[in-house]
């Protein structure tokens, strides 16, 4: 069962909340935001919630942020999509700030330095794991067309690294080509053994 | 540097790109062609972005700080928040292409770029830290070491990714 909609009050404390603990990135942020607007509060229902969060996958931009977007539209119109977004906002972005201003003022001391050397390494290999995450979930798919669809993914990946790194090709125009090959081949192999419709 | 070009690469690279990072290379390029980024500053925005709450795609707040002060942070801030709005044509357009091969196609050949350019960005980041050299012709165990193990631990899903970060600053201090 649904609760009734949330005055705009209660919106902009429950975000504010969420702003304010969802300390360990997009994951924690997603858990947190979950957990309040479907289990703990029950303003939006679980089927609802993984369709918005469907769409927010090819929205341009923060997909969190997206997501914050729709549910305050959900909610409570615009007035909704507003409170929403500052509540999350303001509460990660002044810590994102301080944190950056502080690092600012001690980054020349040795102790600063020594440390460096060993988040900077840890930043990468979390960077990594992102990546890997995010061309994982892509390359599930393209094995679900077939081997030659595996391949293809392999290589766009392949080769758009490279020809950023390599060649110094420009990001956007690397990326759109990815887009654009991916999206005929998809369109040819899906013609040529067309994914069965689930009948209803 | 002249503020509004430095707020439209910040909108442009959000604009055309999805998910928390994926304006990093666009941003990563454009920034340091004008000079107006360090490596170092894309690294360390990345490690505060990492430890905050909320999402990581606030790590350019950080980076709008580290290099333009106060104005850039609201720049950043400002150019992030507006693409996400776009979802809500999104959603309207998404109805009527739902499903279709060549939309699902286009989203992940993006994907699949953004993946690989990111590590080559990453790697890039090491490099010009002189923490590994072209080629692999002299390896310094230590930065490697300490992301693969980074990695190791990222992917368990089981430690938190700040305390990852706050682990690799420990090694740090200590083994030099």
């Amino acid at each position: 069962m649904l609760a009734p909609t949330p005055a705009a009050g209660p919106l902009l404390r429950e975000w504010l909340l969420i702003g304010l603990q969802s300390f360990g990135g997009g994951n924690a942020t997603f858990a947190l935001i979950r957990q309040t607007f479907v289990e703990r509060k029950h303003w939006i229902e679980a089927g609802e919630f993984n369709r918005l969060f469907a769409l927010v996958q090819i929205a341009p931009g923060i997909n969190l942020l997206a997501l914050n977007i729709l549910i305050g539209k959900r909610l409570l119109g615009w007035r909704g999509i507003l409170v929403s977004l500052f509540g999350l906002l303001l509460p990660s972005v002044a810590v994102a700030t301080l944190l950056t201003a502080g690092y600012a003022r001690v980054q020349h001391t040795a102790i600063a330095r020594n440390a460096l050397h060993g988040f900077l390494p840890a930043t990468v290999g979390l960077g990594c794991v992102t990546s890997i995450q995010m061309a994982h979930t892509s390359l599930k798919e393209a094995k679900k067309e077939g081997r030659l669809s595996l391949v293809l993914g392999l290589v766009l990946l392949a080769a758009s690294g490279l020809a950023v790194g390599k060649l110094g090709w420009a990001v956007l125009p690397v990326l759109f080509l990815a887009g654009c090959i991916q999206a005929m081949a998809t369109g040819w192999l899906r013609r040529k053994a067309p994914v069965e419709e689930p009948t209803r | 540097m002249n503020p509004l070009l430095y707020f439209w690469l910040f909108l442009k690279a959000s604009l055309f790109s999805t998910g928390g990072f994926g304006n990093l290379p666009s941003l990563h390029h454009d920034l340091l062609a004008r000079g107006w980024a360090t490596e170092s500053q894309f690294a360390e925005s990345m490690m505060v972005g990492q430890i905050s709450p909320g999402p990581n795609g606030l790590w350019v707040i950080s980076l709008g700080y580290l290099t333009d002060g106060l104005r850039g942070t609201l720049c950043a801030l400002l150019a992030v928040s507006l693409p996400p709005f776009l979802v809500l044509i999104v959603e309207r357009i998404y109805r009527a292409v739902e499903g279709h091969p060549a939309v699902e196609g286009f989203m992940r050949g993006l994907t699949l770029a953004i993946s690989g350019i990111f590590v080559v960005i990453l790697l890039n980041l090491l490099h010009s830290a002189g923490m590994i050299t072209p080629f692999w012709s002299s390896v310094n165990a230590r930065p490697l070491t300490i992301a693969i193990a980074a990695l190791l631990l990222g992917s368990t899903k089981r430690v938190p990714f700040p305390l990852i970060i706050i682990l690799g600053a420990v090694v740090g201090l200590l083994w030099h």
